[in-house]
């Protein structure tokens, strides 16, 4: 069995004998350089539907856009989104554009460490090379704040990135966010965003012990595993259908927070709302209410 | 029209269309989820037409502006007293160790539906150009990031909007100010229920 075999191979992350040949063992692949010319423009609304601003501010606290700081609790210990500004030091400033495609595509840093799937690096890999030269653009934008990222408190093993190469080999999966043939402009623009940048799979599908996402199984159908333990509820079409909702108030909802019984969203459905979907033009939020609202579990 | 009687009757105080439920909750925490629920019914009642998917009724639009601005501000923070959190409410209790930001998000209500009064004449702008709320964010490239801080600061949503730049806006766009209002008070201070 498939899944058996992963969680084993998973399991093994941890328990790791031949950790010596881990630590060497290379990981990702090499890209081309990016020469392409950013639109910070077209990358400021990447960044707002891909959540890294809201993923890399910490606004409960006022924090300055993007110099991080944000919790992320985890079964496995407690991560803190790094600052992403234009600080050389403390910041992004002093990388290249090729690190940042990697770190973001890949999830591998600079120093060739993995980097953990809390960052959400799996939906991010089938970014453009023009996507991420826009990305690049808009972040070159962030003033500079000279402040050190909050250190992660992962529990052992859990702090040895190394572990994080078998689960990459165990559970790194593609994003759902590529064109399908037979579908038109419309419902591939929504896939590629709710299977890509906005990443909605990784709240509303389940995740296994090791907090891999259960994506032949539990595609869209709820999870009781979000980071600090709250619940998401299933979005696959039928139950939304159930549940009362259309392709307008669906695209309605991912602008104005509003469900159909005119009560507002809260939680971290609230957050992606008002950080993220708000914001972004009417014709991406109904193709993602026309993908969701469509049965799209061949594709 | 029925949205009009119903946003009417609502007004008037008869209330007892949201006598059910609440988890057995009584007295303030009752009245306060009444109140939340009814205002809940109006947003239900208007939306339809928000979406073009109804024909669109200024008159319906202000008596939910109306409506809503009469529950903002010092309306709704009076029905959460001190101590009043806990089952059956959903209230967190750091409404009461962050009271200025709730009271903030509640007073902010009451600018939004007054925006709203306003914009309600001014029509819908429709899917075509609903890119307003984009615009706003990308004018001139940097605010996303930069200098915009007052937009993706701590006042949340178009915290320091006032009612003239809300009334300016299209009734859509004003709806949504007071909506993402509502959600952002929801993700702040209540608790998750389903
Ligand atoms: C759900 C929260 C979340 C979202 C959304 C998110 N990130 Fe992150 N990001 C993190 C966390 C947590 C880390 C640290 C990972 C680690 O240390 O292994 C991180 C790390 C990074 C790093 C590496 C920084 C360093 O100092 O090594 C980059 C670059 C980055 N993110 C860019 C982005 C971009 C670009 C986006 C949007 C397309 C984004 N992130 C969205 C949580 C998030
Ligand atoms: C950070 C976690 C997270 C992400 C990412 C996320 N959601 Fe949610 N979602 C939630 C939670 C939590 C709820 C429950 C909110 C509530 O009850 O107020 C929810 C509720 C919903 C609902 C309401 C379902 C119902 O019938 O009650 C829809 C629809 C939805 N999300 C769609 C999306 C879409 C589309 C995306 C991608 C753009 C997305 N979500 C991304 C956490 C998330
Ligand atoms: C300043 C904060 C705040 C604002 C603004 C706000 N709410 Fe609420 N809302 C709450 C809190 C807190 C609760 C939980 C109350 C409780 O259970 O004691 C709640 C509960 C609700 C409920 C559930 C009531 C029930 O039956 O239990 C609905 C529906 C609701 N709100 C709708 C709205 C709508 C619609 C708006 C905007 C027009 C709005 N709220 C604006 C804080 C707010």
């Amino acid at each position: 069995m498939r899944g058996m075999f992963k969680l084993a191979l998973g399991a093994a992350a941890f328990v790791a004998a031949a950790i010596g040949a881990l630590i060497l063992w290379p990981i990702g692949n090499e890209n081309r350089p990016i020469t392409l010319a950013g639109d910070a423009t077209r990358g400021a609304y990447l960044a707002r539907a891909g959540g890294c601003i809201a993923c890399h501010t910490d606004f409960a606290a006022g924090g300055a856009p993007l110099a991080g700081g944000v919790k992320l609790a985890t079964p496995f210990g407690t991560l803190y989104s790094p600052n992403l500004t234009t600080d050389p030091e403390h910041g992004i400033g002093s990388w290249t554009v090729d690190q940042f495609a990697r770190a973001v595509r890949q999830g591998i840093s600079p120093e060739g460490a993995p980097y953990y799937p809390a960052f959400t690096y799996p939906f991010y890999a089938n970014f453009s090379d023009q996507d991420i030269a826009d990305l690049w653009a808009a972040f070159q934008t962030v003033p500079a704040v000279a402040e050190p990222s909050t250190p992660h408190k992962m529990l052992f093993p859990f702090n040895q990135r190394w572990g994080l190469k078998l689960w990459r080999a165990a559970f790194l999966e593609k994003p759902q966010s590529e064109p399908v043939p037979g579908n038109d402009a419309e419902w591939n623009r929504g896939r590629q965003i709710v299977g890509g940048a906005a990443h909605c799979a990784a709240c509303h599908t389940g995740r296994n012990i090791l907090g891999a996402r259960k994506s032949d199984t539990q595609h869209f159908k709820g999870s009781t595993s979000l980071p600090g333990g709250g619940k998401a509820p299933a979005i696959d079409f039928e139950t939304l259908q159930k549940r009362g909702w259309t392709v307008e108030n669906l695209a309605f909802a991912l602008k104005t927070g509003i469900r159909p019984d005119g009560d507002a969203f809260g939680g971290a459905m609230g957050e992606v709302v008002l950080y993220g979907t708000r914001f972004l033009t009417a014709e991406d939020r109904r193709a993602m209410a026309v993908y969701l609202m469509d049965d799209h579990s061949g594709g | 029209m029925k949205t009009t009687f119903l946003i009417s009757a609502l007004i008037a105080g008869s209330t007892a269309v949201a006598a059910l439920a609440h988890g057995g909750a009584t007295g303030i925490v009752k009245n306060r989820m009444d109140a939340m629920s009814n205002m809940g019914k109006v947003i239900k009642a208007v939306s339809p037409m928000m979406q073009g998917t109804a024909a669109y009724n200024a008159d319906s639009v202000k008596r939910a502006a109306a409506f809503f601005a009469q529950h903002s501000g010092e309306a709704m923070t009076r029905m959460f007293p001190e101590g009043s959190g806990g089952k059956p409410s959903e209230a967190r209790e750091t409404i009461w160790s962050d009271w200025e930001t709730f009271a903030g998000l509640a007073a902010q209500l009451g600018v939004a539906a007054q925006g709203l009064a306003v914009a309600a004449d001014n029509g819908l702008m429709g899917d075509a150009a609903g890119t307003m709320s984009s615009d706003s964010m990308m004018g001139g490239g940097s605010t996303m990031m930069g200098s915009g801080s007052g937009m993706m600061g701590g006042g949340m949503m178009g915290g320091r909007m006032t009612v003239e730049q809300i009334g300016a806006m299209p009734a859509d766009g004003a709806f949504a100010m007071v909506t993402q209002t509502c959600s952002a008070c929801h993700t702040k201070f209540r608790l998750e229920s389903k």
